[in-house]
Order: structure tokens, then C-alpha cells, then sequence
């Protein structure tokens, strides 16, 4: 029993990205935070630690400064805290979620929350992945969820529209933002969560061989400088412009 | 665009997890409630009940004090939460600053073991509002000389005479009131509902427009004895929280200056004339670079004074040194701010004007600029310049 | 090298992406198989140039969406190397599940896929570009229109293979949005209006488009200022705010620098004005010269049109 929460640390979604010499460049980026779907996560794995369910338990992967993030996270009221110490952006998908998976296991609980995606990348691989790895139901784009006994009823937004779910514990659950408030952290969290003790694991203590990863980066690039603006006369113009949003901007 | 605060010479790197975290979610609470309303409030000349009710559930109010249900935070953190306040609205800053550093000190550090229980943990919640009564119409710079009296009559105090320019003095439940008893000026606690006690909210003010300003008036006001605070007798009282309060104002200011150089920053860089930016003009160059430089000056000035605070170290000159700079730079500030937005500068749709206005009461409240130089001036010659007489 | 494509479908039938990912694993050789989940569009399928093969996989579970379910049924029929998944919010999902499943290593949201496995993908919402080099065996999901959809013509052999697993989440009840209009500042793509509207209840025109695109609708403050039907929270400006959608269009909306610096960093801007010297052109990547009164209705009509096929 008690809820796990994937959390992952990312340049806040404002902060400017730079690239110097071909890669995005970390140490000028001003502010990190928790990636804003994550933070859906962890309210909503409040809301069930308070009807009941358990302890919070927040995990991060990352590198020194992910830390920060649990930190935070107990601030508004996570009761454990765990660092999976890991370098920056070295690992693929199945190392990362092998790693996250055996902390689950270590936390022995049987929820797991997190976003559907995060907001560096946009993959949304960690939910499902780790579901898998750890042989647990899933549930995508959720909203909200409340439990009964060991049936949790979501709120998600599937294939067909918004839907009315049931699952059975163990289950992932990924999160989209929906109407949940977040709650604000006040100085007494702040003053706990201090002192709350961060357990930092490697990779080597959950047994996950992270060696041989099957994927690198080869390099970071600024993207392409936008063409200069370009003007029409008359409503005669706009299906063209239509078909350039659509083909070369790709935005309709 | 995301707010990113001047910090030139990284003083983030020298803070604290737990100060940086409460900064954050200060900075935070003023970007999401304050800074999307606070035009309206200054409109309609309100300070909006619900920031009473979040700043207290923030647990951010008598940040320094410890026990009693008060933060304990380091001063350091308490100057990091003016900053970020008054980023938003010097009118925000002074709800805390009066709560905090005027109503609850003296009781945190004079009241009694009663007074204490009763008011100090309701006040840091919020949930109780004090007030700050020493200011008097005709006793401003010089409230030594104040005529405000409170008589013994045996079973109760009875007090008399008004004070001027008290900050939450209508929306307060309590009032610490200064007043003269057989001569010598003591503390009281008045309560909302206290027979001849009212509060009545002064109109009109064109600066600190989201903040409650109020008169007090004590017509045979009658207090209950065990609401003299025993534990300061003279001027010193009042004083020692003014230290505090002008400690705040010193971060407080750099929020306001770090809002106006910021919006001067972006203007310039988005306002093109002649056919460029203006920010690529020699000219605002060199007042963007009098901004960056002023404030670099005064956040390293208040972070000093912090630390020493925070060790004990201190006089109240350096407070009122630290009060003087970094108000009057923040005023410059604002000003040059202003120019460099042209005639938008004058609009709401820019913080700058605000500040600006604010900023001119706040260069005027605890302690006038000119009064700090006369502390100063005292200070380097021995000889005090406040009166005529020797 | 050999690729599995697990199609997309959209109302019952195949979804164009489908081809794109063909035409994507076509550049790089080697045998294509596509693995129609529930049989969805299988016939579609086969007639994409290039594919050898379809399986169509129909089982009870594909009745409802179960993410783990679905790709422990895919999984044991994906043989090949390089698996393809469109990047839509499923088929991530199912992607990610079914390379756990077979522990091979996933890159989503791919616009450009090379040789050696080389895949380009934008990160940090755009701000740069990452280009990635994957080892086979992998997973990969595709962005939509990124990549040249092979053609028609084909006839590859169809094979139906019966397989379910249990469905561990159970559908209780469909449930409607309520019909609130989304917030300029969680869109996507908003249209705002200016003064130039000439009337708050010409704002419906806006809005016709805004439903086209599932669009937000914004305005200026000149016409939050001017009317009172358009509420302060439909502003977006320096005092309202701040946005970066994918795309704004600014209708009737002269551009104000205060305007201007709640929208300027949207990725992609047209403005739609009728004087030639409104300052929105100076920001706009696209700008029509042209009264919203006959712009409106050609957008609207293109934009149905573009979108319904």
C-alpha cells in the first residue's frame, strides 16, 4: 500500500535553452522545477494519501541537483523521499524505468503516479514502461481518481473522449492537468521537508546494470531561424496561407 | 516572460535551501494572486481579504519569530519575503510588515506570558490583524513629544488622543497603540469593539493604494489593566520595532526596484524608434546600467545587514542606512523606469508608475529619508541635529 | 533492416499517419509489416505500397482501450528490428508499453528518421533540436506530417490472428466535457479579436473558427477595454496574459507594443488586418491584408475543409 510518484526535474517550461558547442547548454539554465504534469501527480497522490491510501513515496532519477525536487515534493506533503542518483541524460528508455521500477519495488507500493509527460523531452515512455516492467495495470491521461477498498475509479481522457474508468491495485497512473488545484506549499511544509532524509540509491544498489546504453545523443542544435514574415493582400490569399500553416509551419 | 530577479553578483548562491524554497513560494503566490489583480485593488483602494487569508496559510507572517506558533525563520528570509511582496505591491509588503514587524515583535518581546498565548499564534496565522498605533497628526518625526494619554483608573486604562497614517488600522482586530502613562510612553493592546476605540479609514491617497491607511481615535477608549504590554517603558519600545520593520523595507525596496528595471528592460528591448530598439541607445544603456548597479549595491547591502540580523551584531543606524539606500534608489529607479517606458510608463499596463507612487510613501514612513541622515549624522559626529536644544 | 508499423485508426478506420509511417520505414529498406490493432482499417492496410504484410489482430480486448492489455497482445507478433507507432497520445502510450514489454528502447515524437538510426526530435517544447542515435532493436514514434506518406496500390497478404488478453480496466461510463470553452493560456492555437471587430457579438465569427481548430479565443485589451461582453480573461497583452501557443491568429488587432508582449514568442503568427501598416505585420509570420469580413469566412471554409480530410 501507498503511492509512488515518478518525479522528473526539468528546466522550467520559461526558462531560456541555449546550445554551445553542439549541446544544450545545463549550467545556464536558471531555474529547474518539477515537470508541470508531475506536479498534477503528486496532488493527486496527496488527495488519496489523505482519503486514506498510504504513504507518499517520491522518486526521482536524475542527477545531484534532481534532489531539489523531493524536497519541494515534501514540502506539500510527500513522506518519503528517493534519489536515484543517475548522470545527466546518459540513459535510454528501459535503463530508466528498470531503475525506477526496482525503486517502486523498493518503496513496496502498489499505485504509481506520474505525468503523462515530461515537459523536456514530451516522450510520456516512463508510465507505460514502467507499468510494464513491473507488471502493473495502466491507466493514461488521467485527471482524477479516488479508491475504494483496492479499486481506484479515474477520470481520463481516452481514445473515444473523457471516460469513467475502474482498475484493481497495482496501477500506473499518468496525469494531465484537469481542474485539480495545486496546492501551495506554506513554511512549516518547507521547515519539515528539510529534514526529511533523502535515500539516495545507485544503480548499483537496486541491481540495474546501466552500462551499455542503446542510446546517445549526438548532438543539439538551436532550431532553425524562423523566414522573415511574409504578407498578402486580400482574402484570395488565405487558402494559400492555410496550406503553409499545415505544410511548413506545422501547426493545423 | 517568465520573471527572472536581478541577481547580478549571485546572491542566491549565498541563501540557504529553505530560504531559496520560501522566496519561491512567495515569488510564486505574488506572480499567480497579486500581480493579476493588483490594479484592480489599487482601483477600487482595497486590500483584498484573500491575500490576508493565503499570505497567512503561507505561514509567512512574523517570520522571525520563534515559538508562539511563528515561523522562526532566519532574517535573511524574512527580508527574501518583503523582496518578493513588494515585487508585486509595496501596499502587500506593508500588510506584512506591519503585522509582523509592529504588532506581533512587541508582543513577542515585551508582552506578557498571557499576551502572548492569546494573540501571537491567531496573528501568524492571519486570523487575527494588528496594527501599529504611534504616528499622531501633529507628531510625525518626533513621536516622542506624542499627546496620546492613558490613565489608571484603578480596575482599567482609560486612553485619549488619535493617531494618523496606521496601516490595517480598520480591517485590524488589534491595535498596539503607543501612549504616554504619568509621562512615559508605554505599549497597549486595544481591541476592535474596545469602548471609544474606532478606526475610521482614511480616502484619497494617491500612493499605497491597495493598503488600508487609518486613523485611530480614543474617546475615553477603556482597556482592561492586563492589556498594558510590561515589558518596555520610553521611546525605545516603539522603536526597536521600527528596527525590524525598516530591516523588511531594505529587501522590500529591491523588489520593487528589481520590478521596474525589469519592465523597463523588456520595453526597451521591444520599443523600437528611429527604426531600432531603444534599448540599443547610449542613453538607456547607461540608465539600464545605473539600475543594475544601484541594485546590486543595495541587495549587498541588505544582505549584510540580514546576516547580521541573524547573528546579533548589529546597530540601528546600519538598519536605518540600509532603509535610506535602498528606498531612495528604488525610487530613482522607478522613476527612470519611467522614462524609459515614455508615455506608456503612465499606463496600468505597467507596474512602473505604481512602484513609483508607492515607493514616495514608503521613503516617507519609518523614518523619513531625512530623519535616517539625522540618525547617520549622529552617529559620525556625536552631535544630534533632530531638535534645537542642546 | 525489417520494420513493424502498428497502425493508427480514428472513427473505425485507418488514420492517414498510417501511410507516413510506411513511407518513413520505406527510406530505410527491408520488409514492412503493419499490425492492425482490433482489425481496424487491415484492408486500408494492405493497399499502402510497400508493406508485405498485415496483421490483423482482433480479440475481445480491443473492444476498449487497456494500454497494458493491448501490447501484451501486440507484443508477441512484433518480430522486427524497428517498431513504428504514430506519436498521438495512444500511440505513444502503446509504443512505450510494447518496447518494455520486449526491452528494447524507445524515442518518441520523432520528426526525422536516418540511417544508423539517426532521429532528430525537438526538445524543451521546441527551444532545440536533439538528434538521437538509436541501436536496433528499438521503438520509435512518428510525428504527424513530418514524414512523406507512401502511396497506394499495394496488395499485401492479410493475416488474422485471434489473440486477447484480460482487460484490466474497465470502462464504467463515457463522460462529456462539460462545454467550457478552453483558457487562452492552456491553448494551443488561439484566435483573438481586437476593436477592429467593430462589434462583441462579431466575436462569434471568431469563435466559429476557434471551434474549427479547437482553438482558444483571446482579445486585445482595446476590446476588453471597450466592451463588456469580453471578459478581463480573454486578454492577452501585457496586463492580461502572457501566451506561446503554436499558433495566434490576431484578428481586427493593430498591435500595441503592450499586445505585443503578451504574443510576440508564439511560435507561429498571422495577423489578419486591413490596414497594410498595422505594427502586428511586424511581428506576423503570416499577414493578410484583408477586412475580417472577408477573410473570416475563407478561413473557416478551408480550414473545415483541410480538416475533415
Amino acid at each position: 500500500m501507498g503511492v509512488a510518484v515518478l518525479l522528473k526535474q526539468v528546466p522550467d517550461t520559461t526558462a531560456k535553452i541555449s546550445v554551445t558547442g553542439g549541446r544544450v547548454d545545463e549550467s545556464s539554465i536558471t531555474k529547474w522545477s518539477i515537470s508541470p504534469y508531475d506536479e498534477y501527480a503528486l496532488e493527486n497522490a496527496i488527495k488519496l494519501k489523505e482519503s486514506g491510501y498510504g504513504d507518499v513515496v517520491v522518486i526521482t532519477c536524475g542527477p545531484a541537483r534532481a534532489s531539489k525536487c523531493l524536497t519541494e515534493a515534501a514540502a506539500v506533503g510527500a513522506d518519503k523521499l528517493i534519489h536515484v542518483v543517475t548522470e545527466s541524460g546518459s540513459l535510454d528508455s528501459i535503463q530508466i524505468q528498470a531503475l525506477l521500477s526496482a525503486a517502486v519495488k523498493e518503496s513496496s507500493c502498489d499505485v504509481v503516479m506520474c505525468g503523462k509527460q515530461a515537459a523536456d523531452t514530451n516522450s510520456g515512455s516512463t508510465g507505460p514502461g514502467v507499468a510494464s516492467a513491473l507488471g502493473y495495470s495502466c491507466v493514461g491521461a488521467v485527471t482524477e481518481v479516488s479508491i475504494e477498498g483496492n479499486v481506484i475509479s479515474a477520470t481520463r481522457l481516452g481514445p473515444l473522449g473523457l471516460e469513467e474508468v475502474e482498475v484493481e491495485t497495482p496501477c500506473v497512473f499518468t496525469f494531465d492537468k484537469g481542474d485539480t488545484e495545486l496546492r501551495r506549499p506554506n513554511v512549516r511544509g518547507i521547515m519539515m521537508a528539510k529534514k526529511k532524509p533523502i535515500d539516495s540509491l545507485t544503480s548499483d544498489d537496486l541491481g540495474v546494470d546501466t552500462s551499455n546504453s542503446m542510446v546517445s545523443v549526438e548532438s543539439h542544435s538551436s532550431p532553425p531561424e524562423k523566414p522573415p514574415g511574409q504578407k498578402f493582400v486580400g482574402a484570395e490569399s488565405v487558402p494559400a496561407v492555410v496550406n503553409m500553416l499545415r505544410n511548413d509551419a506545422n501547426v493545423i | 516572460m517568465a520573471y527572472e530577479a536581478l541577481d547580478f553578483y549571485d546572491i542566491d548562491s549565498l541563501l540557504t535551501e529553505e530560504e531559496r524554497m520560501v522566496r519561491d513560494m512567495v515569488r510564486d503566490w505574488v506572480e499567480e494572486r497579486v500581480l493579476p489583480n493588483i490594479e484592480d485593488a489599487c482601483r477600487d483602494g482595497i486590500f483584498p481579504d484573500e491575500w490576508r487569508v493565503e499570505i497567512g496559510e503561507m505561514g509567512i507572517l512574523g517570520a522571525p519569530l520563534k515559538g508562539y506558533g511563528c515561523p522562526g525563520l532566519s532574517y535573511i528570509a524574512y527580508g527574501l519575503i518583503c523582496q518578493e511582496l513588494e515585487r508585486g505591491d509595496s501596499g502587500v509588503r506593508s500588510f506584512a510588515s506591519v503585522q509582523g514587524s509592529l504588532a506581533m515583535y512587541p508582543i513577542w518581546d515585551f508582552g506578557s506570558e498571557e499576551q502572548k498565548e492569546k494573540y501571537l499564534s491567531g496573528m501568524a496565522k492571519g486570523e487575527l490583524v494588528g496594527c501599529f498605533g504611534l504616528t499622531e497628526p501633529d507628531y510625525g518625526s518626533n513621536p516622542g513629544d506624542m499627546i496620546t494619554r492613558a490613565e489608571d483608573r484603578g480596575d482599567h486604562f482609560l486612553l485619549n488622543g488619535a493617531k494618523m497614517w496606521i496601516t490595517n488600522g480598520t480591517i485590524a482586530d488589534i491595535a498596539v497603540v503607543w501612549a504616554k502613562l504619568e509621562g512615559v510612553i508605554r505599549g497597549f493592546i486595544v481591541e476592535k469593539g474596545d469602548e471609544g476605540f474606532s478606526a475610521p479609514e482614511m480616502k484619497g491617497k494617491h500612493s499605497l493604494k491597495a493598503s488600508v491607511t487609518s486613523e485611530l481615535v480614543f474617546q475615553d477608549c477603556k482597556i482592561p489593566k492586563d492589556r498594558l504590554i510590561p515589558g518596555v517603558k520610553g521611546i525605545r519600545g516603539p522603536l526597536s520595532c521600527l528596527n525590524n520593520a525598516r530591516y523588511g523595507i531594505s529587501w522590500g525596496a529591491i523588489g520593487a526596484a528589481q520590478s521596474c528595471f525589469n519592465s523597463a528592460r523588456e520595453y526597451s528591448l521591444s520599443r523600437i524608434q528611429f527604426g531600432h530598439p531603444i534599448a540599443s541607445f547610449q542613453l538607456v544603456q547607461n540608465k539600464l546600467s545605473w539600475m543594475l548597479r544601484e541594485i546590486t549595491k543595495g541587495q549587498l547591502l541588505a544582505y549584510h545587514m540580514g546576516k547580521k540580523k541573524d547573528d546579533g551584531s548589529w546597530i540601528p543606524e546600519q538598519i536605518s542606512l540600509a532603509k535610506m539606500n535602498n528606498v531612495d534608489m528604488a525610487l530613482e529607479i522607478a522613476r527612470m523606469s519611467r522614462d524609459i517606458h515614455g508615455a506608456n510608463g503612465i499606463l496600468d499596463e505597467y507596474p512602473v508608475m505604481r512602484h513609483m507612487a508607492n515607493l514616495e510613501s514608503v521613503k516617507t514612513y519609518e523614518g523619513t529619508h531625512d530623519i535616517h541622515n539625522l540618525i547617520l549624522g549622529r552617529h559620525i559626529t556625536g552631535i544630534q541635529s533632530f531638535t534645537r536644544e542642546p | 533492416m525489417s520494420t513493424t508499423v502498428i497502425s493508427e485508426s480514428s472513427n473505425n478506420s485507418l488514420h492517414p499517419i498510417t501511410a507516413q509511417l510506411v513511407g518513413a520505414a520505406s527510406a530505410l529498406g527491408g520488409s514492412i509489416t503493419i499490425i492492425c490493432p482490433g482489425g481496424i482499417g487491415a484492408t486500408d492496410a494492405a493497399q499502402i505500397s510497400g508493406v508485405s504484410k498485415v496483421i490483423s489482430v482482433e480479440g475481445g480486448c480491443f473492444n476498449t482501450y487497456d494500454c497494458i492489455a493491448w501490447s501484451e497482445s501486440l507484443s508477441p507478433l512484433v518480430k522486427d528490428d524497428l517498431i513504428l507507432s504514430s506519436s498521438s497520445a495512444m500511440g505513444r502510450e502503446l509504443i512505450s508499453s510494447i518496447a518494455a514489454t520486449k526491452g528494447v528502447p524507445v524515442v518518441q515524437d520523432v520528426t526525422n528518421l536516418a540511417e544508423g538510426l539517426l532521429v532528430t526530435r525537438s526538445i524543451y517544447s521546441g527551444k532545440a533540436i536533439e538528434e538521437v542515435r538509436i541501436s536496433s532493436p528499438c521503438a520509435i514514434s512518428l510525428r504527424t506530417n513530418s514524414f512523406e506518406a507512401a502511396g497506394g496500390g499495394g496488395s499485401a497478404e492479410i493475416t488474422t490472428v485471434n489473440v486477447s488478453r484480460d482487460i484490466t480496466v474497465a470502462v464504467k461510463q463515457a463522460l462529456t466535457k462539460a462545454g467550457e470553452r478552453l483558457d487562452v493560456s492552456e491553448a494551443d492555437i488561439i484566435i483573438s479579436g481586437g476593436r477592429g471587430m467593430g462589434e462583441p457579438s462579431n466575436f462569434s465569427h471568431l469563435y466559429e473558427v476557434a471551434d474549427a481548430l479547437g482553438a482558444a479565443v483571446g482579445a486585445s485589451r482595446a476590446a476588453v477595454d471597450t466592451w463588456d461582453d469580453i471578459p478581463h480573461s480573454m486578454q492577452v497583452g501585457q496586463t492580461g496574459k502572457t501566451v506561446t501557443p503554436n499558433l495566434y491568429i490576431a484578428v481586427g488587432i493593430s498591435g500595441a507594443i503592450q499586445h505585443l508582449a503578451g504574443m510576440r514568442s508564439s511560435k507561429y503568427i498571422l495577423a489578419i488586418n486591413k490596414d497594410p501598416e498595422a505594427p502586428i505585420f511586424s511581428v506576423a509570420d503570416y499577414g493578410i491584408v484583408a477586412t475580417w469580413e472577408e477573410a473570416l469566412p475563407v478561413l473557416k471554409d478551408q480550414l473545415s475543409e483541410i480538416l475533415s480530410s
